[in-house]
């Protein structure tokens, strides 16, 4: 079963022409150099971008579901935010809410899966880049939304929060929930269940990543050389 | 936090009997003193000069400066809330000098004096004016950076229109002196004329009561609020025609009147935080008495325009609180 779809999708300068099938209960790694078009992937995926037509959640037309219900439906965090005003973590973890009629439901324990109960009061504009990210993170995982679409939530994370989150994805795909995430670390793409590689805005592949990311195409679309050998390896103790 | 969840509580009974006593104070106050016996005997009729002179002359000027207040106070609130950024005000996209540019043109083609609505209407006209040029100049999604060059533009294009009517305009002294009088913002011989004019302000507050939660979100981000399920393109467009129709009838009824936008929902919202559920209730109410507490400054002080006083207790004051901060 698909959970989302795009269709041909363009977006002038950024993205060209860019088709691909998600199936529900994946956790679907987003790789590609600087600048290949993973971020507006994302956003038109979330349906923050135009087009919308060529957009489709659980094979319904984006157009056809209503902004409140989109909020239900799918979460997006973006790659950094800036927040000018002080609210406190708790209340911008609880905004995640909002499409449930702000009913405070599970924000205990998003804040407890981002590490963030310690810091639930301090206001999030005295956060650093890393804790800004997972209060975004926390954010979207309060949703409840079966499709979470986080644009390189890794980038600012320490190693220990990092490997929490992508275990944290990997757990929220075992319960049938969706997760696409942008990222440029490759050791980590390689472990997800399926990786797509966007390359001059376009889709160059899609697919499981031992058959996907070969030698020959980490060459061709990163321009480095790969091959496995015994290195620094780091895994929850 | 407990104590800062407690001021914020209080904040909204303490603002309202604060606005309460200001009332009666503005009431007794002026060139002639009335106790509050007798204002309260003014406002039930008992006494045929007091009711006068509280029913004709202070009733309309306290309503009008208490909407204007509360107006350019929540305006100032959507701005923040709209560009993301606590240095906003309400006269950026040119609501307020365009509101002067028509009303100074008004004054001095001699319109005004034909009719106690026209001024008004004047700088009505000339406020939307002013706020569909930027929107239109802005055009394509009108957001942030392109919104707000586009109001800095033409904020500078109506200043030269008024300052050019000032200085090249050499009609009758008191029409100079009314234009001056004008653009210093004032509420002297404000009637029941002008309140009936302001009140839309009322219906528009009404409007902004229930979008406190969906201006947390977008206070935030707009891409985000919309992933979370804002309707972002609409409630924006809500946003800025509420803050225009406040601001412009606020200019309508008292002329220019600076600083308030600014600095009443910056200090409430670092006194009670940035929740705009709480924040739109206490602007209005917050608005409203430092406007009056302002107005009755100036009586006191002989009869110092309104505008003058805001800026020259606000800033003060707001610059006292600052210091106060840890």
């Amino acid at each position: 079963m698909t959970i989302l779809r795009l269709a041909e999708t363009t977006v002038p300068g950024r993205l060209e022409s860019v088709s691909l099938d998600v199936p529900r209960g994946s956790l679907v790694g987003l790789v590609g150099p600087n600048g290949s078009g993973k971020s507006t992937l994302l956003q038109v995926a979330a349906g923050i971008l135009p087009p919308s037509e060529c957009v489709s959640w659980e094979g319904r037309p984006l157009g056809g579901i209503p902004m409140l219900e989109r909020g239900r439906c799918a979460a997006w965090v973006p790659q950094e935010a800036l927040f000018e005003f002080g609210f406190s973590v708790r209340s911008v973890v609880a905004q995640g809410r909002f499409a449930n009629g702000d009913d405070g439901r599970g924000v205990d324990e998003a804040l407890a899966a981002l590490d963030l109960t310690g810091l639930a009061a301090r206001p999030v504009n005295r956060l650093s880049g890393g804790e800004r990210a997972r209060v975004l993170l926390a954010r979207a995982l309060v949703t409840g939304a079966p499709l979470q679409l986080w644009d390189e939530p890794l980038a600012a994370l320490d190693p220990r929060h990092a490997l929490e989150v992508v275990v944290l994805a990997r757990g929220l795909a075992g319960r049938g929930s969706t997760v696409v995430f942008s990222l440029h670390d490759l050791r980590v793409a390689h472990r997800l269940d399926l990786v797509a590689v966007l390359h001059e805005r376009r889709l160059r592949a899609f697919g499981p990543p031992a058959e996907i990311l070969s030698p020959s195409l980490l060459l061709e679309v990163f321009g480095v050389r790969a091959h496995e050998a015994p290195g620094l390896n780091l895994e929850l103790p | 936090m407990m104590r800062a969840d407690r001021i914020s509580r209080a904040a909204l009974p303490a603002l309202s009997i604060l606005l309460v006593v200001l009332v009666a104070a503005a009431l007794g106050s002026g060139d002639m003193h009335l106790s509050p016996f007798q204002v309260w005997e003014g406002l039930l009729r008992r006494d045929p000069l007091d009711a006068t002179i509280v029913w004709q002359i202070r009733l309309p000027r306290v309503l009008v400066g208490m909407m204007v207040g509360g107006a350019l106070s929540a305006s100032g609130l959507v701005m923040q809330a709209f560009f993301r950024n606590s240095l906003a005000s309400p006269g950026l996209l040119g609501v307020g000098s365009g509101g002067a540019a028509g009303a100074v043109v008004a004054i001095a083609l001699g319109w005004a004096s034909s009719s106690l609505w026209f001024l008004p209407l004047a700088a009505i006209v000339g406020a939307f004016g002013a706020t569909s040029a930027v929107l239109m100049l802005a055009r394509r999604g009108a957001s942030g950076e392109r919104l707000l060059l586009a109001g800095v533009a033409l904020n500078a294009l109506l200043a030269a229109v008024t300052s050019y009517v000032l200085s090249e305009f050499t009609g009758p002294y008191e029409r100079n002196a009314q234009i001056l009088f004008w653009l210093l913002g004032g509420l002297e011989d404000r009637t029941w004329e002008h309140v009936a004019i302001a009140l839309p302000i009322l219906a528009a507050a009404a409007c902004l009561w229930p979008l406190g939660r969906p201006m947390d979100l977008l206070s935030l981000g707009a891409r985000e609020a919309q992933s979370l399920g804002v309707d972002v393109r609409r409630l924006r467009r809500v946003l800025l025609a509420l803050a225009t129709v406040l601001t412009a009838l606020a200019t309508a009824v008292a002329g220019s009147v600076g600083f308030v936008g600014l600095i009443v929902p910056h200090i409430l919202r670092l006194a009670v935080g940035p929740d705009h559920r709480r924040l739109v209730p206490l602007t209005l109410v917050g608005g409203a008495a430092f406007v009056l507490a302002c107005d009755i400054v100036g009586r006191a002080a002989g009869g110092l325009r309104l505008g003058i006083i805001t800026s020259l207790v606000g800033a003060p004051f707001f610059l006292w609180f600052l210091r106060r901060l840890p």
